[in-house]
């Protein structure tokens, strides 16, 4: 077939509104008898599913592999997809159509293949093909000029002499570029594209270029030319530099497309044969060679499951499946719309107008002098480069310059509304399993947990601990491997495992589990599958989605928690990133500690569950680190803020002991300065002093100073009895030994007249209640002997009941305003 | 000539008259009314390129889309507003835009809290005004009353800094595009090609926020500090040596690596995030423009031409950035400390020599 197939081939880009639309025109103009489309050809099976009214694009065909590690291709579908149109087009008119791509079980096997390809082959470059690429190269340069030559496509005119210039320039650095490196060389060519047209993305050169064509045939030309280019460079490109193995897949695909064209045109005339292809393969199709019966048969297969599901423009502007993707699908719903309308400027005005009534609704007062400002001035770049028809770009930029007073942020949700839209496909009930939906039957089975599996509530025990009298290390681990399913479930938000609360001993290695399957399990099962193709990715994906969504230090060590649990550290990582992030601004030592403290668990006792848990390390110390630095400064607070500070500083103080990568001499310097300080909560240097105590890092010549200085006569009592209330909080025996320190006390309770002696009292009452009975009577001993009095009597006192002269001192003290 | 040299500096449509004239000559494309060249020149005039044979030096390294709303901005007759940090080159780009738009970048208002409403319209030469009545004579034009006249572009520096009723005169002229004197019972409506190029500070002190009325005249664009590493080095490296040059700094240039570390710490401060994105740091209190930048790169030369052997050290770097970086004593020198213990400490042998001096400094 060297002289050419004779088929009327419409070349397209997936998920282009002018595509959509001129692929009707074509139809109507050239009426075929069959249209053969781009796609698995085993997925006929669901075209008239595709084409069913009552399916709501966008939706997607999806097909796996049924043996785990699970793969999956994709193939979505908008209402604007030429291919969705195509498959309409021929429903409406009666007319046969057919996908003619290598089926999907075929693709699938040639992914696993190329995983296990090890990539090396570093080929020396001879000559000749230097010089081929320096062709290669010229061709390149020229191709704005052929575009711009071809005036009926209503091209606009591409490469002036500047460009040309700019050009001689870059030749250079593109060898060295070419020589190092190892791109995928459509990649590659579409950077250049780029570049040359002074754009950030080829979306805008395409969009300016082809889906601003004026007709079907402008079009048809134009993107027929854009692929051949494209084809002709990117094969010149992969000569030679190891990527050859994506140009074979797509030989082998383009072959086989061949192979399906020309047996269908042994039924029908070659020239009622309509086909609907990416723009690259059209010269394929044309000139290509058709693969051989014999040669198909030796094709890899895997079996592969077809599914088709609702999908959503979210997911489509995230590019997965079909590497051809659509960065704002919304907005091409609007070119489509306007199409469809025949008013191809109205996609500009709602645009702007939308993003304006986003923006007002959400409160921002955005007058329509601004959207009409908006107009012309995208009207305006547009013609800075020389096009009539402002391109998506020209418009966004318009919008942050009239709309948003020059910041994106201000206007980003009204943007990311408009361009990407919060669309869902949907499709009538019972259509279809999805890949979630298998994983998770895998998965029950190899867990042995399909029993499970009734509408009757069932309980699990599960022991989480290695088991020892086992043969396989999978058995011996099962209920640990159930523990982070059924997790994961759980995080999911699927209606089956609920976890029960479990006796004290064994809360480190059991779990208690109710399992009930319902309905509304299943409803939630399919749902899942908008976030991930398998149970485990989709509950990575939530977590990930939480830690990004979180502000509260103490919720996302949470949801570190919840990773543990399900067995997947890496969503971990998301968690730590997101809390090593509200460190940086968290303000209290109170939220710092705590966060340090959990973190310390997991680190601590994270071998349960067989994960390693260091790498949050380096967070705990920044954490620490953290509340080092502020807690000085938090130190001066009154008694209200106080017992946060001392929770957070007693947290802390822990996790110096715990954990040996923490710094302790820097813990020790920070307790030092706020042992030291006069102008902080005394309460709180008093504990400080203690823990140094405790620590022995504070000897009894500089306690005895330390008690000297705090407790003498002019230090307002408050403040003095508030120093040694802290001091009491901790180390009660080594106090109670130090004598010195009793006399310290004694002669300063000696120096305070009555009114000060009855607000110390309060303070002092408060630091002895933690002290045990017999605590009380070894310091009754202490101060009997300092004041040479009968031990036994003053512990008389008192431990005895209050005798009513006392009571009413107490009830003049309860009139004594305790707040000053 | 032998006079204009000793001039301290020029303004721009002089110093690069060769490549304006060049651009001229050169012009394919339709220029819009009042201009002296089409939008594309301009742009190429901005940002850098060729002019038939004539090389075109960039004026603004940066982001090339900006400077096309800019330009665009002016052809749609709206007033463009050149908002941004200190140090991010608004005044250098609006300059350069009116002296490629009309070869003359002198019909400035310089905004202060002083500057009055007359400054902005007209006022009078009172001597003349009471010999002889009011008369067109008598009048002073403002350079925006010129501007209008001549259908050309008027530029208002720091328009944020004068006084709100002063930003209220610009809102009628802008929106109506026409200035009535009832004295002389006179209206002048502008001429095609008349527009406003402001400039305003976000982040200073002493700044009067603008009102949402006259915010709405104008189309905004925001010049963000130096996209990457390297084209903030690229600036850096090219001023530093400029400025050395004129100043006489008996010290050699900085290393590529002293720039590199000077222009790391300098964003990643900026932007509360290291280079690679995986860490959030605590921002200082300063602005840290590329402008200071450059000034401690300057000012570390002078230490170590003056005081050293003419080598830039980790000392001399050192004192510099802490003075940058630390302006508000207790917070910055807290953030100052954790950046240099979390990240620097981290970055290995390169950076230690540095570390050691600014945790020395710093106490």
């Amino acid at each position: 077939m060297a002289d050419g197939r004779k088929a009327n081939i419409f070349g397209i880009r997936h998920l282009s509104p002018a595509g959509a639309y001129y692929v009707r025109d074509f139809f109507e103009r050239v009426q075929p008898q069959l249209i053969l489309i781009e796609g698995p050809s085993d997925f006929n099976e669901m075209l008239p599913s595709l084409t069913d009214m009552q399916v709501k694009p966008p939706v997607a065909i999806m097909a796996y592999t049924k043996e785990a590690p699970i793969r999956t291709v994709l193939y979505p579908f908008a209402e604007y997809s030429p291919e969705y149109q195509a498959a309409l087009w021929a429903k409406e008119h009666g007319c046969e159509c057919r996908f003619m791509d290598l089926p999907s079980g075929v693709v699938l096997a040639l992914e696993e293949r190329k995983e296990d390809f090890v990539r090396e082959k570093e080929t020396s470059v001879s000559e000749k093909e230097k010089t081929e690429r320096e062709a290669a190269s010229q061709k390149e340069m020229n191709f704005p000029k052929n575009a711009a030559d071809q005036k009926e496509m209503d091209f606009q005119k591409e490469a002036d002499d500047q460009k040309e210039a700019d050009f001689q320039k870059e030749t250079d650095e593109r060898k060295e570029a070419r020589d190092q490196e190892e791109v995928d060389p459509v990649s590659y060519i579409y950077d250049r594209l780029d570049q040359v047209c002074g754009e950030d993305t080829h979306e805008t050169f395409w969009e300016h270029v082809l889906e601003q064509a004026a007709d079907e045939e402008a079009y048809r030309k134009g993107v027929a030319l854009f692929g051949e280019n494209i084809r002709f460079l990117s094969q010149e490109k992969a000569k030679g530099s190891g990527t050859e193995e994506r140009s074979d897949k797509n030989c082998l695909r383009e072959a086989y497309m061949c192979y399906m064209i020309d047996q269908a045109a042994s039924e029908i005339p070659m020239e009622k044969i309509a086909v609907v292809t990416g723009a690259y393969h059209v010269k394929g199709l044309t000139d290509g060679e058709a693969m051989k019966e014999k040669e198909i048969k030796k094709l890899p297969c895997v079996d592969a499951m077809i599914t088709m599901m609702p999908y959503s423009y979210y997911r489509l502007s995230m590019r997965a499946g079909y590497g051809a993707g659509n960065c704002a699908p919304a907005y091409y719903e609007l070119l489509w719309k306007s199409f469809c309308e025949k008013k191809p400027e109205m996609a500009a005005y709602e645009y702007l107008a939308r993003i304006a009534k986003f923006l007002r609704n959400s409160g921002n007062p955005v007058s329509s002098a601004s959207v009409i400002e908006a107009v012309r001035l995208s009207a305006a770049l547009a013609q800075l480069h020389g096009y009539q028809i402002p391109a998506l770009k020209d418009l966004r930029d318009g919008a942050v310059t009239c709309m948003g007073h020059g910041n994106f942020s201000q206007i980003a949700l009204g943007v990311a509304d408009t361009e990407t839209g919060t669309k869902i496909g949907a499709l009538p009930e019972g259509m279809s399993q999805t890949s979630v939906q298998t994983d998770f039957y895998q998965r029950l089975e190899e867990l042995r947990l399909t029993k499970y599996k009734s509408v009757i509530l069932q309980d699990l025990q599960l022991d989480l601990r290695e088991k020892l009298n086992v043969k396989s290390k999978k058995a011996a681990l099962i209920d640990l491997e159930r523990s982070f399913f059924l997790h994961q479930i759980r995080i999911l938000n699927i209606r089956f495992a609920k976890q029960e609360s479990i006796s004290q001993e064994k809360a480190t290695w059991g779990e208690l589990w109710h399992l009930q399957w319902t309905p509304e399990a299943e409803i939630q099962l399919v749902e899942a599958v908008l976030k991930g193709d398998t149970i485990r990715q989709a509950a990575s994906f939530v977590l990930k989605e939480a830690a990004e969504g979180t502000e509260k230090i103490g919720q996302v060590a949470h949801i570190i928690e919840e990773a543990y649990c399900c067995g997947m550290p890496e969503a971990a990582e998301y968690g730590r990133r997101t809390l090593q992030q509200l460190a940086v601004d968290a303000a209290s030592v109170q939220e710092l500690s705590q966060a340090a403290e959990s973190l310390s668990l997991s680190v601590s006792y994270g071998d349960i569950r067989h994960l390693d848990a260091s790498f949050l390390i380096p967070v705990l110390e920044q954490l620490f680190l953290r509340a080092c630095l502020i807690l000085p400064e938090s130190c001066a607070c009154d008694e209200q803020g106080a017992k946060d500070v001392i929770s957070g500083m007693e947290r802390l103080n822990r996790l110096v002991r715990d954990q040996e990568f923490i710094d302790e001499e820097r813990w020790l310097k920070v307790l030092n300065e706020i042992a030291k300080r006069d102008d902080l909560n005394t309460k709180l240097s008093g504990l400080a002093a203690a823990m140094l105590l405790e620590r022995g890092r504070m000897d009894n010549l500089s306690l005895g100073m330390e008690v000297e200085r705090r407790l003498s006569k002019g230090m307002p009592a408050d403040l003095g009895a508030g120093w040694f209330e802290g001091l009491a909080m901790k180390n009660h025996y080594s106090l109670i030994a130090r004598m010195s320190l009793w006399e310290s006390l004694s002669g300063y309770l000696d120096s305070l007249d009555d009114q000060e002696f009855k607000r110390a009292l309060v303070f002092l009452r408060r630091a002895f209640a933690d002290f045990s009975s017999a605590e009380k009577n070894t310091i009754a001993e202490n101060f009997g002997e300092i004041w040479q009095i009968n031990p036994r009597q003053v512990s008389e006192i008192i431990n005895d009941n209050l005798s009513e002269g006392e009571m009413e001192l107490l009830a003049d003290l309860a009139d004594f305003d305790f707040e000053l | 000539m032998e006079q204009e040299q000793k001039v301290l500096r020029l303004p721009a449509e002089q110093l690069y008259q060769e490549e304006i004239d060049a651009l001229i000559q050169a012009e394919t494309d339709p220029v819009p009314e009042g201009w002296k060249m089409s939008p594309r020149s301009v742009l190429t005039y901005i940002i850098g390129g060729r002019a038939g044979t004539k090389q075109i030096t960039p004026k603004y390294i940066g982001h090339q889309r900006l400077v096309e709303i800019a330009i665009a901005t002016l052809v749609t007759d709206r007033a463009l507003l050149l908002i941004g940090e200190p140090g991010t080159a608004k005044s250098w780009l609006s300059e350069h835009l009116t002296a490629a738009i009309n070869g003359d970048s002198t019909k400035v208002i310089q905004g202060t809290a002083g500057t009055t409403e007359e400054q902005i319209r007209y006022s009078w030469n009172y001597a003349m005004l009471i010999a002889d009545g009011p008369s067109l004579q008598a009048m002073i034009k403002s350079p925006i009353y010129r501007a209008m006249e001549t259908g050309t572009v008027a530029r208002v520096e720091e328009i944020s800094r004068c006084a709100s009723e002063v930003q209220d005169a610009m809102i009628s002229i802008l929106s109506e595009k026409r200035i009535s004197v009832p004295e002389l019972g006179i209206e002048l409506p502008a001429k095609k090609g008349f527009s406003v190029i402001a400039t305003a500070n976000t982040r200073d002190k002493g700044v009067n926020e603008m009102s949402a009325a006259l915010k709405r005249r104008f189309n905004i664009v925001v010049l963000p500090s130096p996209e990457s590493l390297e084209s903030e080095m690229e600036i850096v490296r090219s001023r530093v040596s400029q400025l050395s040059a004129s100043l006489d700094l008996n010290a050699q240039l900085p290393e590529q690596a002293v720039v590199e570390k000077v222009c790391t710490i300098f964003r990643e401060l900026r932007g509360g995030v290291t280079l690679d994105g995986k860490q959030k740091l605590k921002t200082p209190g300063g602005v840290l423009s590329t402008a200071e930048a450059i000034s401690l790169l300057a000012n570390s030369m002078a230490l170590a031409g003056s005081f050293g052997n003419g080598r830039i050290t980790d000392y001399d770097l050192a004192a510099g950035l802490q003075g940058a970086v630390v302006k508000d004593e207790a917070k910055d020198g807290k953030a100052w400390e954790e950046y240099l213990e979390n990240i620097m400490k981290k970055r290995g042998s390169k950076w230690l020599g540095l570390y050691k001096e600014c945790k020395e400094l710093n106490g």
